[in-house]
């Protein structure tokens, strides 16, 4: 094991450590997560300059035996690393301010100390079953953030996130299985595997691969999970959900694209795959932000941008594997885009649960005119607003910008749907503003509906003092995303481009130098965007559209619902039947019985005897005679004076 | 050969000496049941790594006319192992669990005479010796079927005689055919049917199925089996989880493998509808699981479906198949045996049987109900836990054999299982419970605990949930013999390869 390998061990031990000593300490300390998060991150970032510098860092163990664990750094699983690291530190400042407020936080902070293993486990995986081991664990301990709060809504929620993540699993499983058959070997994490013998086989394995990963993403169809999830879950649980771990999904994505031979060569390999997850992609964006603009709900809103922010990033990953023109642009802006939206996801959920805690509501309708109370918060959430709705001078807008190109250029080859994608992309904009608006507006500026919410800002008797680490928390991401967003290229040159570059060996280092971040029409078509996003604000809560309840059978969340009732109708209908149909052949074989029972019974009345001490039941004396007389017929014939066979046993004729 | 013997007959000698203590000296028959136990444990590893290393332990038998012999190959030495392990595990959690309770020595005496069967099962040598010992597990394991005396018990063992014992009339039939075809080879000796060419080798292989098939809980042939739950816990658990029904699981492995051989077999027209049958059988299984409300029906149930996985892991005749049976083979009882440990904690120390009953008990019971969850996900079959390993080899066996669908059955049951048990876990951990009940010993000690503390590991008491249970010793020996199961199946899932010698070595052993 050399120095750099250690690395690898170490990132999954400290985070590992930190919870045993939480566990072992009587009365838990609140830094130890803190602690242990941040060596994470020096970690991580050591190891990130180590790949970036020096290739790819590999510890293979080499066992007997099925398993042979491999844990691999190659850097876009570093850039992964490091992100998921930052992302926990920021969390890690905010938690102890907020778990005062919640029930047994020790556990709670051991799980996000056990997730945050894992989920560097997923990234660091160097081999398939690796990979499948840490999600599955991933699934278990994130599960307990979903049900920490305990009451049924939680639970059920709960409940649904973890048998999604099983069925997630199982793809998994199943399409590391077809892909062991089709190519004779277990593949490695990042690599083309080489030339399939079943390359029908292969494109299952890589289609199961791909709605196991989609599952996690929350892509649309799959997404059901999603809301209920990331809304239940107290708040930093959220924040890491939607911030981190449906970012193991979009990792996945890449992974599995890179197995099919997508990435290297655009188009090449597995040809249906972009196109999909174009389709994917689209469908999540316009699905979540059309879901999402009916929330009134905070969390639940925010959940559902999660979906649509996915959608973007899943979208930019389809044009990527999809169009060989367009694969730099596109690969690079959607690997910006998880790192954007890590950021300012993570913002929005700790803004979100800052104003819970203090004032213990989150339904929009209820809040408002907070920003005297709450000025600080007020302005984080404004710049997390501001970056997820793509405002120029944030972060959101460059990587929206860069995959707004790649649609461009997708448009460009003049396929109809690649067109309309494009327009949905924009439209997607549109949606996102209005409902930002609605959050913010609602949240910090109109007009609320209960006085005391404002009234005594110093007095807070509810809840207590606010903690330093909550706003820090804010802060820093908040730092983080304003300096990206500053200086778009400078982070994209160090950081994205060498990521997305590796893992293409055969080409040169993508050459992104003609990445315009500030013409002047991108600029003013986001600023158009974010106008008509807020007109549709204007005019939505004006006229309420807000509230419309859209018929059931419209969303994806109520066919399914409609499609489980019917089918738990028609089982219920079938299994009626079947149980008269049982029953009646129960009576009738009970009266059978009892027939033959009776019969038997005159034969035999004594119900019990006694044989040498052991008393026997239920077989009857004359029963137990017959056994034994059997028993020495069989000792006899087989043992004693087998020479009878020829006789007695015309079957058997001995060799 | 010594060693073969002494396997052999600890059981019967331990069974015996039991019989001859006197009725209330518990600790002196405790003490002779967990070491015969352990003996025969030890010599089943000795033989095992015997046969591993190719070496023939054989011991033969010819009074008449019949070839008696015990002779195994590497499958019968992993079934050995299995079973004369696990038996240490059920005697220690017997000590708690048949604490004051009645008939202890007739017990530990039928409990350490069916070792010794099972031991012989996995050893024999030829058919004909596997059927003796085949018959004499049913009437060994009777008794203990009605140990309790109710009349519920009384018919459930009824059902269990009249099942197996028909069961083993279908085998002595075609123990018959078969041996007026080619006489009565070791299987040690390659395949035994390998010089016949009978028109009726079809027939032959159904009536095998079907005999076998009783003990191995193919549907239809399974009803014996969530009766047989009228059975103290650890009999439960060991005999019909483990010993009894891998019994027939392991008498259709020999007849698939040792009897037919793959390349004969796959011949067979009947052979192709197997795979489906065990199919079959794992989705009706864990489907009637669902229903049940009594925790061991639906154990039972579940217990039907996963003998099934292995059936389909043999039935793909492939050698990826045949792994991942008998990675499912070692890794499903420690799994199963931990549900069942739990199952029996909870009835003894709540006098809960119904899992509708069950909402809040993790609060009383937080490490028995931890086990639990984590030997629930072992029945999914996820990663950290030594069955996925299963899975995954019987998944790449019916691929690899052209059948995929069979694959995505073993999927969904998986999801399906964790629709069994999921919510029985969290319901006792976060459901509320009703307080009129009294029952068990816990209850009336006043120990629930208020609160919202419930976790595995709760915030206001520190974990010390292990030392709580140590300190009550009945428990202890109930609890410990679960966490150290829960402990292997975690430690042989991260690391496969240290059960994978056995199974090569019988792969290796069938597909040369």
């Amino acid at each position: 094991m050399g120095g750099k390998t250690v690395l690898l061990v170490m990132i999954l031990a400290v985070p590992l450590a930190g919870a045993a000593v939480l566990l072992l300490l009587r009365k838990g300390d609140k830094n130890i997560i803190s602690v242990a998060s941040a060596a994470v991150l020096a970690l991580t970032l050591f190891l990130l300059k180590n790949v970036f510098g020096g290739g790819p860092v590999e510890l293979a163990i080499h066992l007997h035996g099925p398993y042979a664990p491999v844990l691999r750094a190659d850097p876009i699983s570093a850039l992964f690393v490091v992100l998921a690291a930052f992302i926990w530190f920021a969390v890690s400042i905010y938690m102890p301010g907020y778990m005062e407020h919640e029930a047994r936080p020790r556990s709670f902070g051991v799980w996000t100390l056990l997730t945050l293993t894992v989920v560097e486990g997923v990234f660091l995986a160097g081999d398939p079953v690796t990979m499948l081991l840490f999600f599955e664990l991933m699934a278990l301990t994130s599960y307990f953030w979903v049900i920490h709060r305990g009451y049924k809504k939680a639970v059920r929620s709960g409940n649904l996130y973890l048998f999604f993540s099983i069925a997630a699993g199982f793809l998994l499983t199943l399409g590391i299985v077809l892909i062991f058959v089709a190519t004779g070997k277990l593949p490695e994490v990042g690599s083309v595997p080489a030339t399939p013998s079943d390359p029908h086989m292969f494109g299952w394995g890589i289609a199961l691969l791909v709605s196991g990963f989609a599952v996690k993403a929350g892509a649309v169809p799959l997404h059901i999970w999603l809301p209920h999830a990331h809304s239940a879950a107290p708040t930093p649980g959220s924040a890491l959900l939607s911030g981190l771990l449906i970012k193991v999904g979009a990792y996945g994505l890449i992974r599995t694209a890179e197995l099919a031979g997508c990435v290297r060569e655009a188009g090449n390999g597995v040809t249906w795959l972009g196109p999909v997850l174009i389709a994917a992609g689209i469908c999540s964006m316009l699905g979540g932000v059309a879901a999402a603009l009916l929330q009134s709900d905070a969390k639940r809103l925010l959940a559902y941008h999660s979906i649509s922010q996915m959608g973007y990033i899943i979208f930019g990953l389809g044009i990527g594997f999809y169009l060989e023109s367009a694969r730099d642009i596109a690969f690079t802006g959607a690997v910006f885009h998880i790192i954007n939206h890590a950021l300012f996801k993570a913002a929005l959920f700790l803004g979100v649960g800052i104003i819970y805690i203090r004032t213990k509501e989150t339904n929009l309708y209820r809040l408002g005119g907070l920003w005297r109370r709450f000025p600080v918060t007020a302005v984080l959430m404004l710049l997390a607003v501001l970056g997820i709705t793509g405002a120029p001078g944030l972060n959101g807008y460059a990587s929206k910008t860069l995959l707004h190109h790649a649609a461009g250029m997708a448009a460009g080859t003049g396929s109809p749907w690649l067109v309309w994608a494009e327009r949905l992309f924009v439209l997607t904009g549109v949606g996102t503003a209005a409902s930002f608006a609605k959050l913010y507006y609602l949240t910090f500026l109109g007009k609320p509906s209960d006085d005391t919410l404002i009234r005594n800002p110093g007095d807070d008797r509810v809840s207590g003092r606010m903690q330093p680490g909550m706003n820090a928390a804010m802060a820093l991401l908040a730092v983080v995303m304003v300096g990206i967003g500053i200086a778009p290229e400078f982070f994209v040159n160090t950081a994205v481009i060498p990521a997305v570059g590796a893992s293409d060996v055969d080409k040169a280092v993508a050459d992104l130098t003609y990445l315009a971040f500030w013409s002047t029409g991108d600029v003013i078509g986001m600023v158009i965007t974010l106008l008509i996003g807020v007109l549709v604000c204007w005019v939505g809560l004006r006229y309420g559209i807000f509230h419309r309840k859209f018929p059931v059978w419209l969303t994806p969340e109520g066919l399914v619902k409609l499609a489980v009732q019917g089918i738990s109708r028609l089982w219920r209908a079938g299994t009626g039947k079947y149980t008269v149909l049982a029953e009646n052949a129960h009576e009738s074989g009970s009266a059978v019985k009892a027939r033959l029972y009776s019969a038997i019974r005159k034969f035999d009345r004594s119900r019990s005897s006694t044989i040498g001490g052991l008393r026997l039941t239920g077989i009857s004396a004359d029963a137990a005679i017959l056994f034994m007389i059997l028993a020495i017929l069989i000792l006899w014939y087989t043992i004693i004076d087998p020479g009878l066979h020829d006789n007695w046993l015309p079957f058997i004729r001995p060799q | 050969m010594l060693y073969l013997i002494l396997a052999l007959i600890s059981g019967v000698a331990g069974g015996l000496l039991v019989l001859l203590t006197g009725r209330n000296r518990h600790s002196l028959s405790n003490f002779i049941t967990l070491f015969f136990s352990a003996s025969a444990a030890f010599f089943c590893w000795r033989v095992a790594f015997l046969v591993f290393a190719g070496e023939r332990v054989r011991f033969g038998w010819k009074p008449g006319e019949l070839q008696w012999s015990l002779d195994p190959d590497p499958l019968g030495a992993v079934f050995g192992l299995i079973a004369s392990t696990l038996w240490l595990f059920a005697a220690v959690y017997s000590f708690g669990y048949m604490a004051g309770k009645e008939r202890q020595r007739t017990y530990y005496a039928f409990f350490l005479l069916s070792l010794s069967v099972t031991v012989g099962v996995a050893f024999s040598g030829n058919l004909v010796t596997l059927y003796l010992f085949y018959e004499l597990l049913t009437l060994t394991t009777y008794p203990l079927v009605i140990h309790d005396r109710t009349s519920g018990a009384v018919r459930a063992g009824s059902k269990y005689i009249l099942y197996n014992l028909s069961g083993a009339g279908a085998i002595l039939i075609a123990i018959i055919t078969t041996h007026s075809c080619v006489g009565n080879p070791d299987f040690a000796d390659g395949i035994v049917l390998a010089g016949c060419d009978s028109p009726v080798l079809g027939w032959l292989l159904v009536m095998f199925i079907i005999g076998f098939g009783v003990k191995a809980a193919i549907m239809p042939l399974h009803r014996w089996l969530p009766e047989a739950m009228a059975a103290p816990t650890p009999v439960s658990a060991l005999l019909h989880a483990v010993a009894v029904v891998y019994s027939g699981v392991f008498g259709i492995l020999r007849v698939v493998y040792s009897v037919f051989g793959y390349e004969l077999i796959g011949q067979l027209s009947f052979s192709k509808v197997l795979p489906w049958l065990a199919a079959f059988t794992i989705l009706a299984g864990v489907l009637i699981a669902l229903w049940q409300d009594i925790l061991k029906r639906r154990l039972a149930y579940q217990t039907v479906s996963h003998l099934s996985y292995i059936l389909l892991g043999a039935f793909t005749l492939e050698p990826w198949g045949l792994a991942g049976a008998l990675m499912h083979m070692i890794s499903y009882p420690m799994m199963k045996m931990t549900l069942f440990f739990c199952a029996g904690i909870i009835t003894e120390k709540t006098g809960e049987t119904r899992i509708s009953r069950m909402a809040g008990i993790g609060r009383i019971l937080p490490g028995t109900m931890a086990a639990f969850a984590v030997a629930a996900l072992g029945m999914v079959g996820m990663l950290p836990l030594n069955t996925f390993w299963g899975k995954y080899y019987l998944m790449k066996g019916s691929v690899a054999g052209g059948m995929w669908p069979l694959a995505t059955v073993l999927a969904v049951s998986g999801l399906l299982n964790a629709a069994c048990f999921i919510p029985v876990v969290v319901n006792a951990f976060r459901g509320v419970r009703s307080p009129d009940r009294t029952g068990g010993d816990a209850l009336q000690g006043g120990e629930i605990r208020s609160g919202t503390d419930s976790g595995a590991f709760g915030d206001g008491n520190d974990g010390n949930v292990l030392s709580r249970i140590l300190k009550d010793r009945r428990m202890a020996l109930m609890f410990v013999p679960a966490l150290l199961l829960v402990l292997m199946s975690i430690v042989t899932g991260l690391l496969p390869g240290i059960v994978w010698p056995g199974v090569q070595a019988v792969t290796d052993w069938f597909f040369q």
